[in-house]
């Protein structure tokens, strides 16, 4: 998981002084509402690094064609969380992964609390932009409680039923074996 | 029953340390309340009136001995002494510090047990019959389902913030115990003409300010698919549920305004998975996953299938109050030399549901004496004992009646449903403990109970309904009018049991009532279906045969606070 710094972010959004720009030109790493997206998307070069943010109101399939496979038009696409409660941007992720074979960056932002780290991982995110007041260290540790699942998800497609956990129990402790005593 | 392996061990002990975590950064002032909530809620914590509540989860009712000891020390170290077992089949403690949460939550992971999705905007608590594996009329026994379902909603990272919270019932019986038709997705095993094994899926059902009864979406979902169809259903409603009003998010509300789109989305989303998602496949249950959960749920070593003879010859003098047992605590079982057994918890002078730690206890010796160690908490808090041979049920009688459990009063007017109401809870606009206590008071003769006969009596202290009042052949719900506590009244209302009639939400009765006068009122119903009952007729069939009306003219009759308003 990627914890953007936005001081030092490539992305950009296209914005003036009365909100998103209606036709930004064509450059590198731009994050676009999809509005601009749809505006621009006939004649925007293909190849360029283009991000595109997606309302969590809508349908991942809306943008099926610019989100499939390695050559997608898309690399970035950031799904909102407009309070953290507000669930909808998981499953937004997890179509976008299973579905339309997104393979670039899912970026979560918005309301973004590092109790929501797990099931953000889990459904597809790798990329956070967590609230201003949240710790990253705590967002980290968050990560660190389960050592599996039960149900499959975008990480680890299978289910528990259909793993050896056995196994894996034996090279969690073969793991915290081989860490121990190395101070970390 | 379900045995823990070391995987689901190491997983509730995980969520204890995560759970401990928060709580620490909570009491740190790292993770303001607001916060907390979400995340304590998804661990069953509530903020109560007097102090947080803990909800635990008992899955789809089954409990061991083991446990239940565990749960009475529970409620003797941290809490004061008692528990409320829920219509959820769930367990509720009202006193534990917070500070102290954390401690509870590690004594409940060592004996596989925890309070994970028992509240919060989530998958809930399985619930099924009381009755799973033993019915008679069981068409599949539902508990490995229950189970694979259990941990299939768990942590699901999809489904932890919906639009609100979501409740699975399930039953593999012909009769519906589990009030399948009032949850948001209900469950029903069937087999089809080749004998395979599929589920009819009901979908949208729910209480509350709107009480709806679910509309069948799909009549056979072949059980290897069952997840991948409710994993559709959560996802449109995830989706598309409404979340600009608390009241308005419930699914039921989704499929009541959107109809036929609801159940062609659904469907839509089911072959969407099955057809493009790259997982698809892995989330079809295998035949070997289905053998190894239900090798689960065998029959407990040592069962002996031999009918005794001393048991088919009652004793010469039979107590009067062991045959009203056997016929109204004792139910039949799939094994013929077995019984089914309910300890009533519905008593005299204690709210209905609740359980002191020694009751706890003495529940559990009862079980690990008579029942292979197992308990199950029925959807009308009870607790019962799944496996009782039938030599020894004067043996438990007299031990039950001993430890309080006897009172042969199940299916009665006394074996009422109630919510803690607002004696603890913060939501309830009126107290359910204090009118319970009136209405078991004033119908104390046993005489008259077993003349009255079969009636179900649900108490809801809000219209959040935990009390199921709409589904009572009575039902009483507490509303705040200026400050003070008045009381709705319904009739006719059915779970769906048998006895009840096809699920339906009671009609009201007229203008709410004093509490003084709620125990005349129901006296007036029972007394207005005595006059009026026509040969084996029982109260839900009376009322309606005849309507709200001539039970309104009675209820009217008795008014004294409200007389004015009535008039």
């Amino acid at each position: 998981m990627r914890f953007i710094d936005t001081r030092n972010d490539r992305w950009h959004r296209v914005e003036g002084e009365d909100g998103p720009l209606p036709h930004p030109d064509p450059q590198p790493d731009r994050l676009l509402t999809l509005e601009q997206w749809h505006a621009v998307r006939e004649g925007w070069p293909r190849g360029l690094r283009t991000g595109v943010l997606l309302p969590n109101t809508l349908d991942v399939a809306t943008l099926d064609d610019d989100l499939r496979g390695p050559n997608a038009r898309l690399s970035l696409l950031a799904l909102q969380f407009p309070k953290w409660t507000d669930g909808r941007a998981y499953s937004q992720a997890r179509v976008a992964r299973v579905r339309h074979g997104f393979v670039g960056e899912l970026r979560a932002i918005g309301d973004v609390l590092v109790d929501m780290l797990p099931l953000l991982q889990r459904t597809g995110f790798d990329a956070v932009q967590l609230r201003r007041d949240q710790s990253v260290e705590a967002a980290v540790r968050a990560l660190g409680f389960f050592p599996g699942h039960y149900q499959g998800d975008v990480q680890q497609p299978r289910p528990a039923f259909a793993r050896d956990l056995a196994a894996e129990a034996a090279a969690q402790r073969h793991a915290s074996e081989l860490f121990a005593g190395q101070g970390i | 029953m379900y045995q823990y392996s070391e995987f689901d061990r190491h997983f509730v002990r995980a969520r204890a340390a995560q759970f401990r975590d928060q709580l620490r950064r909570h009491l740190d002032g790292e993770l303001p309340d607001d916060e907390f909530k979400a995340l304590r809620l998804q661990n069953g914590w509530y903020v109560q009136r007097h102090a947080p509540m803990l909800r635990v989860a008992v899955p789809y009712g089954e409990l061991s001995s083991r446990q239940l000891h565990q749960l009475a020390r529970i409620a003797r170290v941290f809490d004061r002494d008692y528990g409320h077992f829920t219509t959820r089949q769930n367990l509720q403690y009202n006193w534990i510090p917070l500070a102290r949460a954390a401690d509870v939550m590690d004594l409940l992971a060592e004996v596989d047990m925890h309070g994970i999705q028992t509240s919060g905007n989530c998958i809930r608590n399985i619930t099924s019959d009381a009755l799973a594996g033993i019915a008679p009329d069981e068409v599949v026994d539902p508990r490995p389902y229950c189970e694979i379902l259990r941990q299939w909603s768990t942590l699901h990272p999809e489904f932890a913030f919906l639009p609100r919270k979501f409740k699975i019932a399930v039953t593999g019986a012909r009769e519906d115990r589990a009030a399948i038709g009032w949850h948001d997705i209900g469950l029903q095993l069937l087999k089809n003409a080749r004998g395979e094994v599929g589920f009819k899926v009901l979908v949208g059902g729910g209480m509350g300010r709107t009480p709806i009864i679910g509309s069948v979406i799909g009549s056979f979902v072949p059980w290897q698919q069952i997840l991948v169809y409710i994993e559709a259903i959560v996802r449109v409603y995830n989706r598309l549920g409404r979340r600009d009003n608390l009241y308005k998010a419930r699914i039921k509300i989704l499929v009541k305004a959107e109809g036929q789109s609801f159940a062609d989305a659904v469907n839509a989303e089911f072959r969407h998975i099955l057809e493009h998602d790259r997982d698809a496949a892995a989330h079809l249950i295998p035949q070997s996953e289905l053998d190894r959960v239900a090798a689960h749920f065998q029959l407990p070593a040592g069962l002996d299938a031999r009918h005794a003879a001393a048991a088919l010859r009652p004793p010469a003098e039979v107590p009067v109050a062991y045959t009203r047992w056997l016929q109204r605590n004792v139910h039949a079982h799939k094994l013929p030399a077995y019984r089914a057994v309910t300890l009533s918890l519905k008593r005299a002078g204690i709210p209905p549901g609740d359980a002191s730690g020694d009751q706890m206890d003495r529940a559990a010796e009862l079980a690990t004496r008579f029942s292979h160690g197992e308990l199950r908490v029925t959807h009308d808090q009870n607790l019962l004992l799944p496996w009782v041979h039938e030599s020894e049920l004067h043996a438990l009688w007299l031990a039950a009646r001993e430890a309080g459990f006897a009172t042969p009063n199940i299916g009665l007017l006394t074996d009422m449903i109630a919510c803690p109401g607002g004696d603890f809870c913060a939501l309830a606009n009126a107290r359910s403990i204090p009118v319970a206590a009136a209405i078991t008071e004033r119908f104390e003769d046993l005489d008259r109970l077993y003349d009255i006969g079969d009636i179900d009596l649900h108490i809801s202290g809000c219209i959040n309904s935990c009390g199921h009042h709409h589904s009572g052949h009575i039902g009483i719900l507490g509303v705040d009018k200026d400050g003070a506590e008045w009381y709705q009244i319904t009739v006719a209302g059915s779970d769906g049991s048998t006895i009840s009639g096809a699920a339906r939400a009671g009609k009201v009765i007229g203008p709410s009532f004093a509490a003084e006068e709620v125990p005349d009122v129901i006296e007036a119903l029972i007394e207005t279906y005595r006059r009026e009952r026509l040969p084996g007729e029982l109260f839900v069939d009376t009322s309606r045969r005849l309507g709200t009306a001539a039970f309104r003219t009675a209820a009217d009759a008795v008014r004294r606070a409200t007389a004015g308003a009535a008039a």
